[in-house]
């Protein structure tokens, strides 16, 4: 008898939570997993030069480039990765930021991080630098002075908090152009990011899954 | 490897078919002796002692060795010792690597006193001319008990000719070979009465070469150097006498721009038999080292690169020996070290002095067994006080078995460069500042508005470095019979306080200041085997090995935590790092090995030296962004074998003909290693 009350129960449940996919009010938008590949982030000077150019701007939540100059989560100029929270570093022609989002760095792998670990503090740009820091082996890259190649630092995994409040988890795969598995620093292009990322669209909720 | 096989199977063959023929015509000489025990070495003890004596892994590199191979210079005949490699470190500077202890560790000594001018810590032996070369002696193991600073993996002692007779000896070579390398080396060296003398020239040039055309310039650059070197004696009395010997080199380099090395050493060496049992030696050295590097554009006649540098030693020594019967001996020394620096990557002239005071005690406690302990204190002006014991043993089971133990402590102290460099890269803007001069050089770019924020406290700055130290154990037996002799040591080497650059700031160009700091600890482990075997007098085989395991303490440790990730070469995808993945050092091969045969023809007055160095697969430095070497970089060198061979032969005696064939595997390797294809040379030998 329990066993039959017990199967009853949850075949009600499974109509029921079915059902709630029509239901506007509970409606649960799936978690995105995308890589996106050579994202151009070109800039000018460098090499002890003084260093400028337009940041090119991502927003997760539409999964695209972005030329708003308020509707954007993180962008990319060369190495130098910005957040939309914070104050200006300083830089020359960078972004403005306008709203609270956050980044923060774990050593783990990619499928590791299942969620947003309890009281994760996110660290936003400032007059004292990026919330990424900028340099060989600082942040999420490494430069390598005898090969001349940035290679991303493996098991470095960015956590980001968007402009939206909402969640994503990304991995830089490669910073030259159409991910080399073999790179030639004097003929692939550099400043072509490729990365993956998991980015969760509903609100409060900090999962990967 | 077929064409190998096929050279040594000719040999043996040649052999058996010669010895057949010569059957009848055989000596028989019981007492032959095979292996000459009795050869005397004086690094190990700073004494001279048989070599059957030393309780310390050591190997003797005789006249005979080296002119047997034809080769030139120290760094191609070190490179055919078991577990000694030739290496070229990622800066692109070469040194040897020992016990997988790299160059920078090493002494290397001329006649007891040391050789300078390192580059990062490198030195390149290839500056040393085989001409006139007596012996060689290779100590293995921590040896600062009796050296100091630098000899923390070992001691390589290159002992020049002494006049033994009154007849002038006088030779002279001619060589020609690949790459338009010629080498002429012309030595005369007397005996007469209480006065010798002796004097030795070398010049040598190569047209160079280039083995990758993609890359601009050359891979070896055309050169021509000159050694000259000399050695006067002079005995007062049966008690007292007095040398001097001088030595210099030059060198110059075609590039575009200018390129010019200096090395000058003399020493002044006087012993003084005080009484039977008590000998004093008054030693004073002077050396220099010089280099002017000037590259220039070729293209644009843009400055590239411009550094001077000039270093100078002065060190006087006095030692003491007192025998106070056969089974004791005990050594005491008291020295100076004088050093000054002056470079162009430097604000001013730096200058170091230490002194330091040595003794050791040598006895026999049991009859069949020798007991050496010792140690070494040195103070110095720049960093703390080291005290560097050493002990050691020799067990001798019996005529034919000796088991061999040492344990000993060695240093490095930190050298001008990592307290004094004062470095930017004017192409990629990243900056190198010695530990001395941190402040200064923080304060000066702060000033300058290029300093974006400090990554360590400011009261950091400037804290102390100190000295590199090791401790080393090798433990081993040796076993001689008739034509059978067999070496086997074990070895270990812990070497704390590594020098390393680290990140003091954040450069406003988005590039970083390096400083140096005392970081890694690293060990070497392994075995080493050396066995020879000799049919006769004509022929004689030998085979060496050396297993290697070189790690370090704190990758492991951070793998052992899951704290080093790698990425998936074809997916990019991050893992962890498996202990069983994790290579090791970079630029250490796990199995170091050498075959050599060497076959004399008596009635052709023709030998034939045949010697196989093989090397395993190393990595030269970390491709994918985890800083340690894993399976999954891509910059491993495959193993490969080189094959040299010498043929000889004496004509009208007094002319001998050499050809030498180096690399006649013809295993070609671009990059760091840039090893040539085949070389042939032919030499032309004349003794008056």
């Amino acid at each position: 008898m329990n066993n039959l009350r017990l199967t009853t129960f949850i075949v009600i449940s499974l109509l029921l939570v079915a059902c709630s996919d029509d239901d506007d009010g509970m409606a649960l938008l799936e978690v995105e997993s995308t890589t996106i590949s050579n994202l151009h982030a070109p800039q000018q000077g460098g090499q002890g030069q003084p260093v400028s150019g337009e940041f090119t701007k991502f927003d997760f939540e539409t999964g695209e480039i972005t030329n708003s100059d308020t509707d954007w989560d993180i962008a990319f100029r060369g190495t130098t990765i910005a957040v939309n929270g914070g104050t200006a570093t300083g830089t020359t022609d960078e972004p403005a930021r306008t709203s609270d989002a956050g980044i923060a760095i774990l050593n783990a792998t990619f499928s590791e991080v299942e969620e947003v670990p309890a009281n994760q503090v996110f660290e936003q740009d400032n007059a004292s630098g990026f919330a990424v820091p900028t340099g060989s082996g600082n942040g999420w890259y490494n430069y390598d002075f005898a090969t001349n190649i940035v290679s991303p630092i493996p098991g470095k995994i960015l956590l980001v908090k968007t402009t939206e409040d909402r969640y994503a988890k990304i991995e830089i795969l490669s910073y030259y152009k159409d991910a080399p598995t073999d790179i030639d620093p004097f003929q692939d292009e550099t400043r072509y990011y490729t990365f993956r990322y998991v980015y969760n669209p509903n609100d409060g909720q900090t999962t990967f899954n | 490897m077929e064409k190998l096989s096929v050279i040594i199977f000719s040999f043996l063959t040649f052999y058996l078919i010669n010895k057949g023929l010569a059957q009848d015509t055989k000596p028989k000489t019981d007492s032959l002796s095979y292996y000459d025990l009795d050869e005397v070495v004086i690094t190990a003890t700073r004494s001279e002692r048989q070599r059957k004596d030393i309780p310390m892994p050591v190997k003797i590199l005789s006249r005979e060795i080296l002119s047997n191979t034809g080769l030139r210079r120290a760094d191609e005949i070190l490179n055919e010792q078991t577990g000694i490699t030739s290496i070229t470190d990622q800066s692109g500077f070469r040194g040897i690597q020992m016990q997988g202890i790299n160059s920078e560790y090493i002494m290397i000594l001329i006649d007891n006193v040391p050789v300078v001018g390192r580059q990062s810590g490198n030195l390149d032996l290839s500056r040393l001319a085989l001409g006139n070369i007596e012996h060689i002696e290779i100590i293995k193991g921590p040896s600062s008990s009796l050296y100091g600073s630098e000899a923390l993996g070992g001691v390589i002692n290159i002992i020049t000719q002494k006049p033994t007779d009154s007849e002038l000896n006088l030779k002279t070579d001619v060589a020609y070979g690949s790459f338009e390398t010629s080498d002429v080396n012309l030595s005369a060296q007397q005996k007469l009465n209480d006065f010798s003398y002796s004097i030795f020239l070398n010049r040598l040039s190569s047209g160079g070469f280039d083995l990758d055309e993609n890359l601009t310039g050359n891979t070896v650059d055309p050169f021509q150097n000159y050694t000259f070197s000399s050695h006067l004696g002079y005995k007062f009395s049966e008690n007292l006498n007095t040398a001097i010997n001088y030595r210099l080199f030059h060198q110059n380099i075609d590039i575009s721009g200018n390129s010019e090395e200096w090395d000058t050493n003399i020493t002044s060496i006087t012993k003084h038999q005080w009484s039977s049992k008590l000998q004093a030696d008054y030693e004073f050295y002077f050396t220099q080292y010089r280099a002017d590097q000037l590259i220039i554009d070729p293209i644009t006649d843009e400055e590239l690169f411009n550094s001077d540098f000039d270093q100078r030693l002065f060190r006087p020594e006095m030692r003491l020996t007192f025998n106070p019967n056969s089974e004791q001996e005990i050594i005491g020394g008291i020295g100076s070290n004088f050093e000054f620096l002056e470079r162009n990557l430097f604000e001013n002239e730096v200058s170091f002095n230490s002194q330091y005071i040595y003794a050791q005690y040598s006895f026999s406690p049991l009859k069949k067994l020798i007991v050496i302990v010792g140690g070494r204190f040195d103070t110095h002006s720049e960093y703390d006080s080291q005290l560097s014991p050493k002990a050691s043993a020799i067990y001798k089971l019996n005529d034919n078995i000796s088991i061999k133990a040492s344990v000993g402590s060695g240093f490095k102290a930190p050298d001008f460069r990592q307290l004094y460099l004062d470095f930017t890269n004017s192409t990629v803007g990243y900056t190198v500042v010695g530990n001395r001069v941190e402040e200064a050089v923080i304060e000066r770019l702060q000033n300058n508005n290029q300093i974006l924020s400090l990554i360590v406290p400011p009261e950091e700055l400037g804290q102390p470095l100190e000295a590199e130290s090791s401790t080393g154990i090798n433990f081993g037996f040796s076993y001689q019979k008739n034509k059978f002799n067999f070496n086997f040591n074990a070895f270990r080497n812990d070497i704390q306080n590594l020098i390393d650059t680290r990140i003091i700031a954040r450069k406003t160009n988005g590039q970083n200041v390096f400083g140096y700091i005392n970081r890694d600890n690293i060990y070497t482990t392994g075995i080493e085997t050396d066995l020879s075997y000799n049919f006769d007098k004509n022929l004689k085989l030998s085979l060496g090995y050396q297993l290697l395991y070189a790690f370090d303490k704190s990758a492991e440790e951070q793998i052992e935590n899951g704290e080093i990730f790698i990425r998936d070469p074809e997916t990019l995808f991050t893992e962890r790092l498996d202990r069983s993945d994790y290579f090791g050092l970079p630029n250490r091969s796990r199995h170091l090995a050498n075959f050599k045969i060497f076959y004399n023809i008596p009635k052709w007055k023709a030998f034939a030296n045949l010697r196989l160095n093989y090397r395993s697969k190393y990595a030269l430095f970390d491709t994918n962004g985890n800083a340690v070497i894993d399976n999954f970089d891509n910059s491993f060198v495959d193993g490969f074998s080189v094959l040299n061979l010498t043929l000889s032969k004496t004509l009208f005696e007094k002319y001998s003909f050499q050809l030498v064939g180096e690399n006649i595997l013809n295993n070609q390797q671009s990059g760091l290693l840039n090893l040539p294809g085949v070389r042939i040379t032919g030499k032309i030998q004349y003794q008056l």
